[in-house]
């Protein structure tokens, strides 16, 4: 798989024949059907697939967001499968950065209020100080009281990001991080993440298109509930040399 | 999540929805202000009346003309007692006979055959007369009453003297006032009016003295809008009445002789006015004692106050149940919202705590003004109406309380369920 393996590297998480069964109705919908997956220290793996392909249920497994029907996922060595929704909540708090598609931030709530939220959660006193050093690492270190409706759609992503970030989570799940942005505002928001990944954060990140992909290290493929592809990324895009590409053509178009 | 945070998320919610959340306060509002203002009027009431015993003392008999119901509707009373019809051959209803009338003569023989049990008796015959002195014009309340009233009623007479036993022999024109009296007539309570004249129904009559005031009576009366003459003279000057009195006050040698002295008046009565058994049933007089009078207003009281209460208590609960509809609307309506922070870690625990602090806001805020409302009213009937009412502490700290605990009660069902959503369900939520 990756270099990392080959180092003997305990996975970070590690899921094994997970299976997810919605039964609706009369029908028995297998969303997942035995999913085999390990994500170590430092990647940054992107799951590809089409929609209804089981992408999300995987994802909100991960995010322990949802438990599997069956099969195990251990998180940092931790069996997560079959705790209570009280553990599940403790987990998702200390060990895991959700960022969304719809960004889901508090409205009417600062920009900084929103990123400590987590940190309040977690029951953290150096909230204030933690939640200002995210916003500043995403470049909103300005916006601190900005509440969601005074700022762009990039922007809240970054409030996002930077709520993730906050409680210092062994990994960062990310649902379709830039399905409701414009490219440019995309691509920034791609850059951040390649910069948290060479900071040494892992990342996983759930998207269907695969320009997005390119961005990640490795990507695995989910069809039908299976896994249909696992492979690493060559020529990966890089989003800071992209960003510089497409400022001069936005400038050029402006100055013409 | 601490208390104290999500206290201040519950505020931070309830003020972006300040309208709402006014509305729905009201119930509670409404409950918790009736509550206080009824307990503070019920008590005011029961403080008046043990007010008004203490000042007659507890050795008090009065003596009255009639059951209730001869007062109010005579002919009905008989007829229902007969248990005939009274109507003449030809059906014509006929009026009934009057009931025997307490004398002056009875009041006298109670008074010198009963020494062992009878202090003093005092006869009074009371109505209504039209007073000037100088060119002010007033009605009053006439008592025609023997020398013994200062000793029965506890009065006493503040400026001046009572008249004496010649006055009542002589029908005297002499007359004892009271201060409001007093100040409708000079325009002030401190004129000197001792020995001026005024006039009683067109008749002049001497004043003699002014009684020391004795304030707000058990009914809200004004006990010191009165003039006393001799009740010899306001039966045959005034009044004319022949020597049939009101009522009498009796003031018995002590606590314990009151029965005693209750039933001797009583055989007296029916021998006197030829009644017939069963008694008490057939009595056409009412004896009553201070005490008893006390019993009989706060038993009223506590009637009234159980009612109101009633009242408050489903005000309290339709309340609750509005809190109840808002929180489940607002559950629904940040469904997202709950999403979003059980996705970064709230536990159910925190989500319940969080609607049950807002739901409990609301009513403890209703709750507040409530009580700010109730003891507003209660100072305004106080100030305007003249009532007497009492504040109690325990009733406000009862009402804060109980407005807390219908917030939290109503507030368990919305804010479970809120609890209970599934994450990923509540951040499909549109």
């Amino acid at each position: 798989m990756s270099d990392v393996d080959s180092k003997q590297v305990q996975p970070m998480l590690s899921l094994r024949e997970i299976r997810k069964t919605y039964v609706m109705g009369d029908q028995v919908v297998n969303a997942l059907d035995g999913v085999d997956i390990d994500i170590y220290p430092g990647e940054f793996v992107a799951i590809m697939g089409p929609s209804g392909s089981g992408k999300s249920t995987l994802m909100h497994i991960i995010g322990c967001l949802d438990a599997p029907t069956s099969g195990s996922y251990l998180l940092d060595g931790i069996e997560v499968a079959e705790m209570d929704d009280y553990e599940l909540a403790n987990v998702r708090n200390k060990k895991i950065g959700f960022v969304f598609q719809g960004f889901n931030l508090l409205a009417r709530t600062s920009a900084q209020q929103n990123v400590e939220l987590p940190l309040v959660y977690g029951r953290r006193k150096d909230r204030a100080e933690r939640a200002i050093a995210a916003l500043e690492k995403v470049g909103l270190g300005n916006r601190l009281d900005h509440k969601p409706n005074q700022l762009s759609g990039g922007q809240q992503q970054r409030v996002a990001i930077a709520r993730a970030l906050a409680s210092d989570p062994l990994i960062i799940l990310a649902d379709e991080p830039t399905g409701n942005l414009a490219s440019l505002q995309s691509e920034e928001i791609m850059q951040i993440f390649q910069e948290l990944n060479d900071e040494g954060i892992t990342i996983v990140m759930v998207t269907h298109e695969p320009d997005i992909g390119r961005h990640c290290k490795r990507t695995v493929t989910i069809k039908d509930g299976h896994l249909l592809r696992d492979e690493l990324v060559e020529n990966r895009v890089m989003a800071a040399d992209l960003l510089v590409e497409m400022r001069q053509e936005h400038d050029l178009l402006h100055t013409a | 999540m601490n208390i104290f945070e999500c206290m201040r998320v519950a505020v931070r919610g309830l003020i972006s929805n300040k309208m709402r959340t006014m509305l729905t306060m009201l119930g509670i509002i409404i409950g918790v202000a009736v509550t206080i203002l009824v307990v503070a009027i019920g008590e005011g009431a029961s403080a008046r009346v043990q007010q008004t015993v203490a000042d007659l003392g507890t050795n008090l008999l009065t003596i009255w003309n009639g059951p209730p119901s001869m007062h109010i509707a005579p002919a009905a009373a008989l007829a229902a007692s007969s248990g005939t019809s009274a109507t003449s051959s030809n059906g014509v209803p006929v009026p009934p006979q009057a009931p025997n009338r307490l004398t002056l003569q009875q009041a006298e023989f109670i008074q010198q055959n009963f020494k062992q049990t009878v202090a003093a008796v005092s006869p009074i015959i009371r109505g209504n007369v039209q007073i000037r002195m100088g060119g002010t014009n007033a009605t009053t309340n006439l008592q025609g009453v023997e020398t013994t009233y200062p000793f029965v009623n506890n009065a006493s007479v503040e400026l001046g003297s009572f008249f004496t036993q010649s006055d009542v022999d002589g029908n005297a024109k002499v007359c004892v006032v009271g201060e409001t009296v007093v100040n409708n007539m000079t325009g002030s309570p401190n004129t000197n009016v001792i020995g001026r004249s005024i006039y009683i129904n067109k008749q002049e009559f001497k004043i003699l003295g002014v009684l020391t005031p004795k304030g707000t009576g058990a009914w809200g009366q004004d006990q010191d809008d009165v003039i006393l003459c001799p009740i010899t003279t306001a039966m045959h000057r005034i009044l004319h009445r022949n020597l049939t009195v009101d009522f009498m006050g009796v003031r018995c040698t002590s606590v314990k002789m009151m029965p005693l002295a209750t039933q001797q008046i009583a055989s007296y009565l029916r021998v006197e006015h030829h009644l017939q058994p069963p008694f008490p049933q057939n009595d056409d007089f009412e004896i009553h004692s201070a005490t008893e009078i006390l019993q009989r207003q706060q038993s009223i009281t506590g009637t009234m106050t159980t009612l109101l209460s009633i009242v408050a208590v489903i005000s309290l609960v339709v309340g609750g149940i509005g809190i109840m509809n808002i929180m489940l609307v607002s559950v629904t309506e940040r469904t997202r919202e709950i999403g979003i922070r059980k996705a970064i870690g709230a536990t159910p625990r925190d989500i319940l705590l969080q609607f049950l602090i807002e739901s409990s806001t609301i009513s403890l805020l209703g709750g507040i003004i409530g009580i700010a409302l109730g003891v507003t009213g209660a100072v305004i009937l106080a100030k305007l109406g003249g009532w007497n009412v009492i504040v109690d502490p325990s009733s406000v700290v009862a009402a804060l309380v109980v407005s807390a605990g219908v917030g939290i009660f109503f507030g368990i069902y919305p804010a479970s369920k809120a609890a209970g959503l599934h994450p990923i369900e509540a951040l499909r939520f549109e």
